[in-house]
């Protein structure tokens, strides 16, 4: 009897997991597989293809292109999951004290996060906008830091500054976020009994705060390491200049001198790094 | 204070911007010299203005060597409203489509996230290890992929194969948020609930419908409010595989190719930006007190 009822809840599990399990079995793990088989071909737009062999992977190992992609990522990396992480540190700890309209300064505070990346793009476009912007206007005839005008977005190096603090701004929210919900989670007793010892709030920020707070920043970390080495968007439409490897690859795939077997030889190797930062997330972090 | 101005501060600057004059544009004070509702006119289709005749076209109609064919032809090249931006157009396009991705998401990922957090069965771990590997596998690794396959398949050829291609890639982008968000809520409702409608006679399926579907409304209203938002603020698909179909294009693409088509436009493209963003803002405000209650905290998924 205990069997039949087991069996039938399996029956019914599978039927309900069974629309998403197609969905994604379709759209995800087959096209991990074509996409590596892609990638041992000359692939045309149309469809057409002819086998090359481990030649796409020789092209990219010997492109300038790929390397200056992979050291652009590397970088936005590195300044996106600081900043990204320290800003929304520091925003939680201030956010998390009892003041006037709270609920109001935290929604605000999450704004950049939900607003659509294409509409912000020109508002922040227009603030480097090299005629017409307020970040010249400040820095020029306000502050006198730069002598004359310059096109910020125009010119790649300085657009990756750009793209990063704009990465910062629209992503903090989400590290503010899970570290508040942390916070909020610290019994107030651990810090009395802190405060006892004698130690000041720095003191307590220390010996409380971070220790609790060492799995949350270190899931912030990686998520934002595993979700901007995927960024496309924010960074295409902001300033297409920066090429990072998903708009190295786009622009493989997609434009000029098309040749999507390459794209997706990128792809494979980046899928492979990828895979390895979800694995270290899965066996570490998920396991504290 | 300054953490607010960092955070509104291009909010701000795309509304001043979208009610400035052009002449005003360079001016750095963020209050419009003179307000300026013409581009929000444009957008949404208010102003009609009669397109004159240039004196020397009609000049020209006047003579009688060209035909009445000919006249007409040249009548309605000038009078041609093609430049013009249909943005209630895309608007709508990108509103369907997120309401149907939205919908259908939630759907197919409340049936999932049931099953994942209250049955047992064979595969369940494997079947959550690959919505946990998913949900962080970003799109754009899979372009090349998936555009192959929609063009070997015809699907790309068409435009309804096309928009059901983009709707499944949607589906498929919004599900393990989903999926994950629903799961860790129904696991905090109390199974006794369930227990009591079955002994009233519910059926195990009738009892979701009955139950868990009542008790989770603000959930499953915020986890559509996320699919949503992804679906409308969705780029590099919707540039992929419509960008031969200019009368389906989402709002992201087609405000891309405004911003690159045309220069000089500032008050426009603001204005449409604003457009674009108040959908959201509305949804948002709807959707918050779920939100910032923390309660969604470990659905992060951009």
């Amino acid at each position: 009897m205990s069997d039949n009822i087991a069996a039938q809840e399996a029956r019914l599990g599978h039927r309900l997991i069974a629309p998403a399990a197609l969905i994604i079995a379709l759209l995800i793990l087959y096209p991990i597989f074509f996409n590596l088989y892609l990638s041992f071909f000359d692939v045309e737009l149309n469809g057409d293809k002819s086998l090359v062999g481990l030649n796409n992977y020789k092209t990219l190992l010997s492109d300038g292109g790929f390397y200056s992609a992979l050291w652009t990522t590397v970088i936005y990396l590195a300044g996106t999951v600081t900043g990204t992480t320290v800003l929304g540190l520091a925003v939680a700890l201030l956010l998390n004290q009892n003041f006037p309209f709270k609920n109001t300064v935290r929604a605000l505070v999450l704004l950049p996060y939900f607003a659509p990346v294409i509409s912000v793009v020109f508002g922040w476009q227009f603030i480097f906008d090299p005629v017409n912007g307020i970040y010249n206007h400040v820095m020029v005839e306000v502050l006198g830091l730069v002598s004359e005008r310059q096109n910020v977005i125009g010119d790649p190096d300085s657009a990756l500054w750009v793209v990063i603090v704009f990465d910062i701004w629209k992503h903090f929210p989400i590290a503010f976020l899970l570290i508040l919900a942390k916070l909020q989670s610290i019994p107030s007793d651990q810090y009395e009994a802190c405060a006892i010892d004698g130690y000041n709030a720095w003191g307590r920020f220390i010996h409380v705060t971070l220790p609790e707070c060492r799995f949350v920043i270190g899931t912030v970390v990686l998520l934002r390491m595993i979700w901007n080495l995927n960024r496309f968007e924010d960074v295409y439409l902001l300033a297409p200049n920066v090429e990072t490897l998903p708009i190295y690859i786009y622009f493989q795939a997609f434009t000029g001198v098309i040749d999507q077997g390459l794209a997706a030889a990128i792809s494979v190797v980046q899928l492979i790094v990828l895979s390895g930062l979800i694995w270290f997330y899965v066996k570490k972090v998920l396991n504290w | 204070m300054l953490l607010l101005l960092f955070c509104l501060f291009p909010f701000v600057q795309i509304l001043s911007t979208s009610l400035k004059h052009q002449a005003d544009w360079g001016n750095p004070s963020l209050i419009p010299a003179q307000l300026n509702f013409e581009a929000y006119k444009e957008l949404l289709g208010f102003s009609q203005q009669e397109v004159e005749l240039p004196e020397t076209i009609r000049m020209m109609l006047e003579s009688p060597a060209i035909s009445e064919e000919q006249r007409a032809a040249i009548i309605k090249k000038f009078t041609s409203t093609s430049d013009i931006f249909p943005f209630g157009r895309y608007m709508l396009n990108t509103f369907v489509i997120s309401m149907v991705t939205a919908f259908l998401s939630t759907l197919i990922a409340t049936f999932a996230a049931y099953a994942l957090s209250r049955l047992k069965f064979r595969g369940r771990n494997a079947f959550s290890n690959t919505v946990m590997f998913v949900y962080m596998v970003g799109g754009v690794l899979l372009m090349v992929p998936l555009y192959q396959m929609a063009v070997s398949t015809g699907l790309a050829s068409t435009v309804p194969g096309t928009l059901i291609c983009l709707l499944l890639i949607y589906l498929v982008q919004t599900l393990p948020v989903a999926i994950y968000m629903l799961g860790n809520y129904f696991r905090t409702i109390p199974f006794s609930l369930e227990e009591a409608a079955m002994i009233d006679g519910y059926s195990r399926t009738s009892a979701i419908f009955a139950v868990i579907i009542p008790l989770s409304r603000p959930m499953l209203l915020t986890v559509m409010f996320y699919c949503f938002v992804i679906a409308w603020n969705e780029y590099l698909f919707a540039s992929v595989f419509l960008k031969q179909y200019q009368d389906f294009h989402t709002l992201p693409l087609a405000l891309q190719t405004l911003f690159s088509s045309k220069n000089a436009i500032w008050d426009r493209i603001m204005a449409a930006s604003m457009l674009t963003l108040i959908p959201v803002v509305i949804a948002f405000s709807v959707a918050n007190r779920f939100i910032s209650s923390g309660g969604t905290a470990g659905g992060v998924k951009e």
